[in-house]
């Protein structure tokens, strides 16, 4: 990557302010855009839960948002930042105890049955919230669903839930799925996890394990004039460098999530026929993060974890590492969260001999081997970025005396050593920010998390005021409120480090020319592609 | 040294015995030639090599000096390439000494287990064993151990089971000598040339699995190794294949030399035939 004076951001910025401006004829264009076509699209895993009202992932959305339609989806320019979906209307009570949401009428499930009020209060309360990874969290305090007729349903929580959390979750917790297929089984094991059963533009049609998975238009979906697509393959390449060389065969039209390594985009780039894509990934913000076990000694003292801050050239990581398609961290909040980011916290520029000097503040000399102590580091294997960080952080340790030595293990075992056995002094992570800091991001600092739970505290760090702030922030129902505890959130976390924020960033998508409406919305990869076409 | 003379009489002993000399030597030398971290970041990221007189071989996707790493992951190859052929050829040879020499039920039972570990592919026992117990040099020496020491103790159980036949062991148990001091003073010299001439194979295919493990990303994280700095390069192939390609020739390099050595090796052996074998029942014997 050529190193450009304007940052990725500000391309962003440019390419939206271009979006708008050119909203009216994009939307005649989106209108006329052909229809018919089978689009192939390279997946590189193949969940073994593929319902998104259990595993609410991006690995599962990426396919099944295409079946299966949540209640609202992220939007660029909809009211409160959604579009509606299987709801149309959303509307909350003053006490933040109620949530009255009246659904899309003449809807129907791809088996021919009626979508009504039962089937997203039977998802709500027997798989969102007693299931789902995220729902678990988000709808801890739901208590009863109430269907007065089969279009409306009502939401009653048992402690006040503001509204601007369930609103900034409904893309993510909120797929809805059968009562009638589910009811009554065992709903972890069911069969309808693997073929799945929706309301959404595609119907599932079959799985190859280790080959593809085949969705087909639905005739019958309540969009109109939607899908554009006939069909839908997803074609299971677990090597990256395959994406590419799929890509320029003609074999594949589309790679999503960065399927293409950053380091092939620059001659990808070059190829005809091929565009590259930066948008459709604004609301799945991923956050490098350096987690710190509290229970060593040395990192429990303040001045270390500062000292470790500034240790990262965290412009090495976003040139270097990421080429440039990521930014530089301040918080736990990413800047494309307008709505809660707030860039007065303290920072920490990257400067060695500061690192070293709160070292020796600290009490931890340099021996007469030139180091001060050893740590026990483990990169997550997610992602060639979190692995080449990993390399990276042992290198940025080194050079201030720290000797970190690195412990790689596949994902599994990387989870249990870190989330259960909490077996690391600092593990490298890629957590997800969801649009808002209560779904999967307070998790990451507040105390009291039992050990086993992924992505969340375990590395022991315990804050009081910290705690209540969150906890504060959970039942505050109004939207200016709580966005001023998440700044005092962010605040506490920045000077604080119970973790360190190094950088954050969205994905790629490499596609034919061909593809038509890519990224017309933040979660466009995981969504429901209603409005994507190709051309002949 | 005889042997040495003999072997650099054989072209293919005196090319590979060059070779390995010169390996061996960047691999002892390496904390000499470039000292430090080899896997500091030294400059900008991706310089190609024979550019900047300063990184003669360019730099990989982090900065890193591609020159150091290949040298010092010479130390890490034969370090492990050896001490792995090492460990299993003594294991070998004990098991297998005391197989043939014990016969009956001991002999049944150690064979058995011998057959159960040449039942299973030694790469996938290195791979199972390293993902269980986690990558480090000494886990990945024992698992390389695991899957290579069958082969030389089926092969000594096969010399002790005609050796313990011949007069002078028989001689040996009419004077009274102890059962283990015939095994390993009369029987075992002997049992040795056919198990060293299939050490240097060992060698190599112990540096070949430790890159593959390293290339899967199971090697020790902490060092430098060819295979890892290949795995490395493969996410840049196709504008960067240096990255990947001087690795990998180093790699090619190191194996060839260790088989020509082999081959020189067997052709000196099997070139001085019954003569060197009667010097050594000679020397070897009371």
């Amino acid at each position: 990557m050529p190193a450009l004076p304007v940052s990725r951001r500000q391309i962003l910025q440019i390419s939206s302010l271009l979006l708008a401006s050119t909203a009216l004829p994009a939307l005649l264009a989106a209108q006329q855009a052909p229809a018919g076509g089978r689009l192939v699209v390279a997946a590189d895993s193949e969940p073994k839960n593929l319902n998104p009202a259990i595993v609410a992932s991006n690995g599962v959305f990426f396919i099944a948002s295409k079946v299966i339609e949540p209640l609202a989806e992220a939007s660029f320019d909809g009211k409160d930042g959604l579009q509606p979906r299987l709801a149309t209307a959303w509307e909350g009570s003053g006490d933040g105890l109620r949530i009255t949401f009246k659904l899309r009428e003449g809807v129907t499930w791809h088996d021919g049955k009626p979508f009504t009020s039962a089937d997203v209060a039977f998802s709500a309360l027997n798989v969102w919230k007693p299931l789902q990874n995220l729902g678990r969290i988000v709808f801890a305090n739901l208590e009863a669903v109430d269907t007065p007729d089969d279009h409306t349903a009502v939401f009653r929580f048992s402690k006040p839930t503001p509204i601007q959390l369930i609103r900034n979750a409904l893309p993510v917790v909120s797929s809805v799925i059968p009562k009638h297929l589910y009811e009554g089984t065992d709903i972890a094991t069911n069969p309808a996890n693997v073929k799945l059963v929706g309301t959404g533009p595609f119907t599932f049609a079959e799985h190859k394990p280790g080959e593809y998975y085949r969705l087909v238009r639905n005739e019958k979906y309540w969009g109109k004039d939607q899908p554009s697509l006939d069909e839908i393959i997803f074609r299971v390449l677990p090597d990256r460098a395959g994406a590419g060389a799929a890509l320029e065969a003609e074999e594949i039209q589309l790679a999503a999530f960065s399927a293409v390594p950053l380091a092939d985009l620059d001659r990808i780039s070059k190829v005809p026929g091929l565009k590259i894509v930066s948008r459709g990934y604004e609301a799945l913000t991923y956050q490098l993060v350096v987690e710190i076990n509290h229970r060593r000694k040395e990192l429990a003292d303040p001045k270390v974890r500062q000292a470790i801050a500034h240790a990262i050239d965290r412009n090495f990581v976003v040139d270097t590492i990421f080429l440039g398609y990521a930014s530089a961290s301040t918080g736990p909040v990413p800047k494309n969260a307008p709505e809660f980011y707030d860039a007065d916290v303290p920072s920490y520029a990257f400067d060695t001999q500061k690192a070293e000097a709160l070292l020796d503040e600290a009490g931890y000399k340099r021996g007469s081997d030139g180091i001060r102590f050893t740590l026990k580091l483990r990169p997550a294997p997610y992602f060639n970025e979190t692995r080449q960080f990993g390399d990276y952080l042992r290198q940025a340790l080194a050079a201030v005396g720290i000797d970190a030595q690195i412990v790689n293990a596949d994902s599994a075992a990387h989870q249990k050593a870190v989330y259960t056995d909490h077996d690391f002094d600092l593990a490298v992570a890629p957590p997800v920010f969801r649009g808002d800091p209560a779904i999967s991001t307070t998790i990451l600092v507040q105390s009291g998390t039992p050990a086993g739970v992924p992505f969340s505290n375990q590395g022991g760090y315990a804050n009081s005021a910290l705690d209540a702030i969150i906890a504060k922030a959970a039942t505050t129902i109004d939207s200016g409120e709580r966005t001023k505890l998440y700044n005092e959130f962010q605040k506490i976390v920045a000077t604080d480090l119970p973790l360190i924020n190094v950088a954050e960033w969205g994905f790629i998508s490499v596609a034919s020319d061909r593809v038509l409406n890519i990224a017309d919305n933040p979660r466009w990869a995981v969504s429901n592609w209603a409005t994507t076409a190709l051309q002949p | 040294m005889n042997l040495i003379h003999k072997l650099m009489k054989t072209p293919e002993g005196a090319v590979g015995f060059i070779i390995l000399a010169i390996m061996i030597g960047i691999a002892i030398m390496a904390s000499t030639i470039s000292p430090g971290d080899p896997l500091r970041i030294a400059g900008r990221a991706l310089v190609a090599p024979f550019t900047d007189p300063a990184l003669p071989l360019g730099t990989d996707r982090l900065g890193r000096d591609v020159a150091a790493g290949i040298v010092h992951g010479a130390r890490t190859s034969l370090l492990v390439g050896a001490a792995a052929a090492l460990a299993a050829i003594v294991l070998g040879l004990l098991v297998g000494l005391v197989a043939g020499f014990c016969s009956g039920i001991v002999d049944e039972v150690l064979m058995r287990v011998v057959d159960a570990f040449q039942i299973v592919p030694g790469f996938l026992l290195a791979l199972a064993f390293v993902s269980v117990m986690g990558a480090s040099l000494p886990v990945v020496v024992l698992a390389i151990t695991l899957g290579a020491w069958a082969d030389p103790a089926r092969l000594t159980r096969a010399q002790v089971l005609s050796l313990r036949e011949r007069d002078y062991v028989a001689a040996a148990k009419v004077i009274g000598m102890h059962p283990a001091e015939i095994a390993v003073r009369q029987i075992l010299p002997q049992a040795l040339p056919p198990v060293l001439a299939i050490s240097a194979t060992l060698v190599a295919a112990a540096i070949l699995t430790e890159a593959a493990l390293s290339f899967l990303g199971l090697g020790d994280p902490n060092s430098v190794t060819w295979g890892s700095m290949i795995a490395e390069g493969r996410n840049v192939l196709r504008s960067s294949p240096w990255l990947s390609i001087l690795p990998g020739l180093a790699l090619i390099i190191t194996v060839v030399g260790v088989y020509l050595l082999s081959e020189g090796l067997a052709k000196a052996l099997a070139g001085d035939g019954p003569a060197m074998q009667g010097k050594l029942r000679n020397g070897a014997a009371p």
